[in-house]
């Protein structure tokens, strides 16, 4: 009688504390990053595709703390908290799954980064794409060259390479600023490119390197 | 216990009556009708009274005779149908003359105090309050502290603070007659004052009047049935069926 | 001895009538006080809404699309200007509480999405805008600093696109303008949450023009707004936008509620005054002996009317101001509970009692009061001594 009685009250607690801590949440909405026109960007950005999948997926919390490991705090912007949904688009060709894309958003100098990646099925990166930047030089961010050195970049490039601090080694170190007058935003789409790669690590490379 | 009125009452010493005491009060041939349907009654039917300065009179007659009758017109609480009514050498009523409420009012303060057979004490008034409660409406110079004095002197010194209805019924009656005389009246109009009280109290209401009469000098009409407490007046005057038969 | 210790005490000798007619104004006085502060704070909260609905009427010369939506869809073309002269002429209008002058802008930027995007930009004055829009609170910062700096306030998913807190720094496409964040709104809800404010003359400056696009008018609470709109149709060339239609029926409502509030009220007293005349005059008619006593003692008719009605003065005083102080302190209550029964009910407080009304209610009571204890006294002064003596008798 007694412990079921404290059994009960011990629920209760749990459940105010629960109720305070939601609520302490701020609430803000979703700010996934999507296609804007997924129709007409997906074949672009991954050719040989017959169609896609969009998928919204939110981390679970296992899965927020293991982002949160690898990405520094720094990552966090004020409208982009890690537990909001992302979409991952996943790419077939016919029934067989080609990849994926995934976008992210980031803080740029003038404005918010867009950055997609088209990712094989083992994680590297098969294409590059800005789909919003802000400022006077991006075209030079946008135009084909700058996203070709992205291509075969895998998460374990960034293990070698800091985009915080800008310093490292490896392919990554290798890629040059096309605009210097936008230093802000090229460190940005390095570190936006991370946090996509690890998101999608943590979302789906983990779990079918598990299987496996 | 209730205590005896004091045998000197009033400020005023011992007042010797003569014939030649002024006359305070005169009616001539006053007299007053009802209807009552298709009937007239002669309430008051010719009545002649003089009253001087001091007198105590009893008017005494059977029930229906026209005693309180007269008692109102001499009060000024009436008017007549006809006769003339003189108080202290001015005509109130005559020569046809009706007077209205507000100026009969003016007499009656200046002139009169009145005591009833209910004693009609304010329930919610203290003994004090109630003797006080005529200067709340009219007040004559110079009678400041005269109501505790009053009071002390009817044998109600220990009442002051009480409410009416923790006193005893010759009590209120002395109230009343203190009440009645807070203004210092030229005449006191008493309507059956012993009327609702036992034997013993109405002995001492009787004995109240007569050493007010007395020891001040108080001009006293008074209306009873009792021929014990009658005769405790100098004059008496008898009615019936409305005229005036004095004795 | 004074006429008011009389009458006080005349007052406790039926005490239970007594309290009961004290009960039965107070009440009165509660629901008198209580409605009357609900009217007051229903229709101030209501104002509060309806000023929260910004402003009311929009003028902009014909043509100019006025909706954020539509000047993105027009590629943000189609702009009309007007001089800012045509301010001072409304400003004069009777019906007019306040203008606000706005330059609409807005930019190509190709770099926003695969096509390039629109940017829209609102010219607003610092001084003028804020009061138009009270509804508008911030997220961080606040307005701008003065008219012509190169700052600007964000709507909170205009700021979410693109990552700005306050003191980051936006670029205007086309013009290659920088303007720091100062302010990021809170999320409203409407066309504001995309928009970028700059000061109206700094954006001037940017769009190279000295003119405006749009007039907000904040129209007076009383104001006639269908008059003024009549008015305003009939200016050439302009365009009158009118959210008046919410406004209009809110006002409606409050009228309503404001005729029932006080036909209620109305009827409450009169049930309440109803009964002080009916205790003072059964009072009177048990004490007719006792009044014919006291005119005996010298009491004019004038003392005894004035004592009979200072009973009434005293019981619709006493019960007034009990019933004053009941409504101060049932007031959360009584909103709470008007809350619960209405079906709509706008945010704040809705009941505002202060001292103010409490004076003006209880001279009310007590002048109502006063006419009904009219009779009462006046019958107490015509009793004649000599009728209330027989009766003793």
């Amino acid at each position: 009688m007694i412990l079921s009685r404290c059994r009960g009250l011990a629920v209760a607690l749990l459940a105010c504390v629960l109720v305070c801590a939601v609520a302490s949440v701020p609430s803000f909405a979703a700010t996934g990053c999507d296609l804007n026109n997924p129709d007409r960007d997906v074949p672009r950005i991954f050719p040989g595709s017959t169609r896609y999948v969009a998928k919204y997926r939110s981390p679970t919390p296992t899965e927020l703390a293991a982002i949160v490991a690898q990405l520094d705090e720094r990552f966090r912007a004020i409208y982009d908290p890690l537990s909001v949904p992302y979409t991952i688009y996943e790419i077939y060709r016919g029934d067989e799954k080609m990849g994926y894309i995934h976008g992210v958003n980031q803080k740029g100098q003038f404005g918010g980064l867009q950055v997609f990646v088209a990712l094989d099925l083992a994680g590297t990166v098969r294409s590059f794409y800005i789909q919003k930047m802000v400022g006077r030089s991006v075209a030079k961010f946008r135009d084909g060259q700058f996203g070709k050195a992205f291509i075969g970049i895998s998460l374990k490039d960034f293990q070698k390479y800091d985009p915080v601090a800008g310093k490292g080694s490896g392919p990554l170190a290798a890629i040059a600023n096309p605009a210097p007058d936008m230093e802000t935003d090229f460190y940005g789409v390095l570190r936006a490119l991370k946090k996509n790669l690890v998101l999608m690590d943590v979302f789906v490379f983990s779990a079918a390197r598990k299987q496996q | 216990m209730e205590g005896r009125a004091s045998a000197t009452i009033g400020l005023n010493s011992e007042h010797q009556l003569t014939t030649e005491a002024e006359i305070v009060l005169e009616a001539r041939d006053l007299a007053r009708t009802y209807r009552r349907g298709n009937e007239e009654i002669h309430a008051v039917n010719g009545v002649s009274l003089t009253v001087r300065r001091g007198e105590f009179i009893s008017c005494t007659g059977p029930s229906g005779s026209g005693k309180t009758t007269l008692l109102n017109l001499l009060g000024c609480l009436d008017n007549p149908n006809a006769g003339e009514l003189h108080l202290a050498g001015r005509s109130i009523f005559g020569q046809g003359n009706t007077l209205g409420e507000r100026r009969l009012t003016r007499i009656r303060r200046e002139l009169f105090g009145y005591v009833f057979q209910s004693f009609n004490l304010i329930p919610t008034l203290t003994v004090r309050e109630n003797v006080l409660l005529p200067l709340a409406f009219y007040r004559k110079p110079g009678l400041e502290g005269e109501a505790d004095k009053l009071l002390t002197q009817l044998g109600l010194g220990h009442r002051l603070h009480h409410l009416p209805g923790q006193i005893s019924g010759g009590e209120m009656q002395r109230v009343a007659i203190a009440r009645a005389l807070i203004n210092r009246p030229q005449i006191l109009l008493a309507d059956e004052p012993t009327g609702n009280l036992d034997t013993k109290r109405t002995d001492e209401i009787g004995e109240v009047l007569r050493d007010l009469n007395r020891n001040t000098g108080l001009t006293l009409i008074m209306v009873t049935h009792n021929p014990r407490i009658a005769g405790l007046a100098g004059r008496i005057v008898e009615m019936r069926d409305g005229r005036i038969y004095e004795g | 001895m004074t006429r008011f210790r009389i009458a006080y005490r005349n007052l406790q000798r039926k005490k239970t009538r007594t309290l009961l007619t004290l009960g039965g104004i107070a009440l009165s006085a509660w629901v008198l006080v209580s409605l009357l502060g609900f009217n007051r704070g229903y229709e101030n909260a209501l104002n509060r809404d309806v000023d929260n609905l910004g402003y009311q009427l929009m003028v902009m010369a014909k043509g100019c699309p006025y909706e954020a939506a539509t000047m993105m869809l027009q590629g943000g073309t189609g702009f009309r200007y007007i001089n800012e002269t045509w301010l001072d002429s409304l400003r004069a209008d009777p019906e007019i509480a306040g203008v606000t002058p706005i330059l609409m802008q807005a930019y190509f930027d190709p770099n926003a999405g695969e096509n390039g995007g629109i940017v829209g930009y609102f010219g607003v004055e610092a001084a003028s805008f804020p009061a138009m829009k009270p509804f508008l609170r911030f997220h961080q910062g606040g307005w701008f600093g003065n008219g012509n700096a190169a700052e600007a306030v964000m709507g909170f998913e205009a700021a979410e696109l693109e990552q700005r807190k306050v003191g980051d720094r936006i670029l205007v496409p086309e013009k290659n303008v920088e303007l720091t964040v100062v302010g990021i709104l809170e999320r409203t809800g409407t066309q504001d949450d995309g928009i970028i404010f700059v000061p109206l003359r700094k954006l001037q400056e940017i769009a190279g023009t000295n003119k405006i696009t749009t007039v907000g008018i904040k129209v007076k609470h009383d104001g006639d707004t269908a008059a003024l709109e009549r008015r305003l149709y009939q200016l050439p060339d302009v365009q009158v936008v009118s959210f008046s239609q919410v406004k209009q029926t809110i006002m409606k409502l409050i009228a309503t509620a404001r005729v029932m509030v006080l036909a209620i009220a109305t009827i409450a007293l009169l049930i309440a005054m109803a009964g002080v005349a009916n205790t003072i005059l059964m009072s009177v008619l048990e004490r007719l002996p006792e009044i014919g006593v006291l005119k005996t003692m010298g009491a004019m008719p004038g003392d005894i009317f004035a004592l009979v009605w200072m009973e009434t003065l005293i019981l619709c005083t006493g019960g007034g101001i009990a019933g004053i102080g009941l409504s101060f302190a049932l007031a959360r209550a009584t909103a709470a509970w008007v809350r619960r029964i209405l079906p709509y009910a706008p945010r704040g407080g809705l009941v505002e009692i202060d001292l103010g009304m409490a004076g003006a209610t209880l001279a009310v009571i007590v002048g109502v009061g006063l006419i009904s204890g009219l009779l009462p006294a006046w019958k107490a002064a015509r009793v004649r001594p000599l009728d209330s003596i027989r009766s003793i008798n």
